[in-house]
């Protein structure tokens, strides 16, 4: 893009009542108050009569449908009307989540039941039961209702081979014990449902999506920082470059709150990840909310320096708003915050900019995003952040005219 | 030679407690309905610990929201801070501790660690607290100068809270030391002043208790450092079989040696036989009069009714393997 710090929205935003009450049961008029206020701020195109629609129609099948495609349109919507470069898929408003979206596509995986993530959040985990393959086609109804709605650049998120494999149980795969040690058998179980996984399941997606006119796929892989050891980056390397391999299409990684180690181990590999030309990565969360641009203010950001050192050579997605729960201290001029909450303000995204700037030498390798995806935050919230995202980076390319 | 079967640390949540959490997350429900259910999961705990035989009881730290939490919060001159941090190599996460004080015990309710009111007077109770070493590696200092100061203090800290749960009635404490075993994300490997310092810590966390005190390992592979913590004023030392090249080792200890055997990262529940035969396997390795079977880190990590067979499987196995001896 020939925009300096283009903008960016990583994956999903929350789902708004009325599309997940609507999913289960009929919506009444007062269901889509909420729907309606939103329809005035956003600009929804035919409001009325689709709510009509919503309303009048006693057919599920139909309903849900209707449902998913004008939710997708409100989250267009709302990250045009913030100013984003990049619409993503509208916020992944057709998902479950990302993990539990994909798992309901596979044969042979079944989920066993909720495991805690962080304090009361959790997510259903799966074992994979038997061989795994594609049930259905997983995302692309989803990128078929983006392409239509967008008004933008758009990229599809999907989640990665390595992370479903390991937030997986590998049950089938780990059940077959062979004389090696136990450590032996479980990395052993373990590649072998990864690339089946990337076989039978990702690259049939990827496939159907390039068909289909996708452009830029952006894999989401949290997983693979917890994991620093050789052995399993090298197996994440292995199911990259086989997920890619033969598709002509833009391919960017999205990772986000590694383990002790940061990005340390991710910088070393990522140049050896074929046609990975963007790396979306968290910062915020760990950076000091004072403004600056060194390295004194910006501690969050010190794992990009590992990245230019290994010569990876493609662009940034820049976490530059935090997407969790925030308690701390913000100096007036970096923002406030606000019951769980903070508000960065346009200034110390910019900050956030400018350092990354001078770290990887070239401002035209940064892209300004959140985090992650904003789905903890409501509606009122992402939007203040996605605008100030976008502030922030008028004013980084203000300050360097 | 005996062999026995324990549990400890966070148990997984029953699914109507995740709903009833979720719920009041969202400010749906009200927290005496989380209590509640609180509750019934410890007394569902304790009717399957009683059931299967178990040495002790763990009340399943139900509302611990990650392992280091409670100890935080009893803990002045530490904050919980606001970041999120993986834990180790896993997909969940804890508030990452911010030590930016002088690090002494604050005044705590005992419940707040184990819930004593619900437990069974009958037997002997196990509370499960991370070391001070991996406390220290997971929390980030702003305060000392030096890790062996920060590690004095955590272990004086923790002498005390450990005395004050004894004295509640407590008599088994599990000190949980990953980050001794766990190291990728150090540049190099521990020093030797490191380790003396770490082992020193950890002398002093169990110096003059009036419990017994298991040190378990977990997440990484312990040959290297049994045979310190052999040495350890301890009654026991555990390690996570499912990361420990065993074979090469043979020891003799009179220590009690907890091993990992039940994988807390795997949903297949261990067969009773294979749990048996492997734990008499790794007995020739590992000589000792006494032989606990655990799992090999929390149980949290795998769903409600996967950790409850797991643990019947566990409980069955050490009545096999003792049978077969």
């Amino acid at each position: 893009m020939s925009k300096l710090f283009p903008t960016q929205e990583i994956g999903s935003i929350a789902k708004p009542r009325w599309r997940t009450k609507g999913l289960t049961q009929p919506l009444t008029v007062n269901d889509l108050a909420e729907a309606e206020e939103w329809a005035g701020r956003l600009g929804i195109e035919n409001y009325h009569d689709r709510a009509k629609e919503l309303l009048s129609t006693r057919d599920q099948k139909d309903r849900v449908r209707e449902l998913l495609e004008l939710s997708t349109i409100y989250g267009l919507r709302l990250f045009e009307r913030t100013g984003l470069d990049n619409e993503g898929v509208g916020g992944e408003q057709q998902r479950v989540e990302m993990y539990e979206h994909v798992i309901r596509g596979v044969e042979g995986m079944k989920v066993l039941g909720h495991v805690q993530s962080f304090d009361y959040k959790y997510f259903n985990k799966a074992v994979a039961e038997s061989k795994i393959h594609r049930r259905h086609p997983i995302y692309l109804q989803e990128f078929i209702d983006v392409k239509e709605n967008a008004k933008g650049p758009i990229k599809i998120p999907i989640t990665g081979p390595y992370t479903l494999v390991d937030w997986s149980f590998g049950g089938y795969y780990a059940g077959r014990r062979s004389g090696s040690s136990l450590k032996k058998q479980k990395l052993e179980g373990k590649r072998e449902f990864l690339l089946d996984f990337v076989e039978q399941v990702i690259r049939p997606e990827i496939r159907d999506l390039v068909d289909a006119g996708a452009e830029w796929i952006q894999i989401d892989e949290p997983a693979i920082t917890t994991h620093p050891e050789p052995a399993d980056m090298e197996l994440f390397v292995e199911a990259w470059n086989e997920t890619v391999r033969g598709f002509n299409c833009k391919f960017s990684d999205h990772t986000c709150y590694p383990s002790e180690i940061g990005y340390k181990v991710l910088a070393q590999y990522a140049p050896k990840l074929d046609k990975c030309k963007h790396l979306a990565l968290e910062f915020a969360n760990r950076d000091s909310t004072s403004l600056g641009v060194d390295a004194k203010h910006r501690e969050g950001y010190h794992d990009l320096d590992y990245f230019i050192e290994n010569g990876y050579d493609g662009e940034f997605g820049l976490g530059v708003v935090h997407v969790h729960d925030f308690s701390g201290h913000v100096p007036p001029a970096s923002g406030k915050a606000v019951g769980r909450n903070i508000f960065e303000s346009p200034e110390l995204v910019r900050d956030r900019l400018l350092y990354a700037a001078k770290i990887v030498d070239d401002p035209g390798k940064i892209w300004a995003n959140p985090d992650c995806g904003l789905r903890t935050r409501t509606w009122d919230v992402t939007y203040a952040k996605l605008e100030s995202t976008v502030k922030g980076a008028e004013l980084a390319r203000e300050a360097l005219r | 030679m005996t062999f026995t079967a324990q549990l400890g640390g966070i148990y997984p949540r029953s699914e109507q407690l995740v709903e009833l959490t979720r719920s009041y997350d969202r400010g749906k429900t009200e927290r005496e309905s989380v209590e509640k259910q609180i509750e019934e999961d410890t007394h569902e705990l304790v009717r399957l610990e009683e059931d299967a035989g178990f040495e002790n009881f763990s009340d399943g730290a139900f509302a611990w929201q990650d392992q280091l939490r409670p100890v935080v919060e009893s803990l002045d001159g530490v904050t919980t801070g606001t970041r999120y941090s993986r834990w180790f190599d896993t997909n969940t996460f804890f508030k990452k501790p911010t030590i930016n004080g002088k690090v002494t015990v604050a005044k705590f309710d005992p419940k707040e660690f184990v819930r004593t009111d619900l437990l069974p007077r009958s037997k002997s109770w196990k509370v499960t607290l991370v070391g001070p070493y991996s406390f220290s590696e997971l929390g980030e200092n702003l305060h000392y100068k030096t890790n062996a100061d920060l590690l004095s203090d955590l272990a004086r800290s923790e002498n005390e809270i450990i005395r004050k749960l004894s004295a509640a009635g407590i008599s088994q404490v599990q000190i949980s030391e990953p980050c001794l075993v766990y190291r990728p994300y150090r540049d190099n490997a521990m020093t030797g002043s490191e380790l003396n310092t770490a082992l020193t810590a950890l002398k002093n966390t169990v110096e003059g208790v009036n419990a017994t005190i298991s040190l378990q390992t977990y997440f990484g592979d312990a040959t290297a450092i049994l045979p310190h913590l052999l040495k350890l004023p301890v009654d026991g030392v555990g390690f996570d079989l499912f990361e420990t090249e065993y074979a090469p080792l043979k020891i003799e200890t009179k220590k009690k040696i907890a091993l990992g055997i039940v994988d807390s990262r795997e949903s297949n529940v261990e067969d009773r036989r294979w749990i048996a035969e492997t734990a008499a396997r790794v007995s020739k390795h590992i000589v000792s009069d006494r032989t606990v079977l655990v799992p090999n880190s929390d149980l949290k990590f795998v769903p409600r009714k996967v950790a409850d067979a797991k643990s019947r499987s566990l409980a069955e196995a050490a009545r096999l393997v003792g049978e077969r001896k």
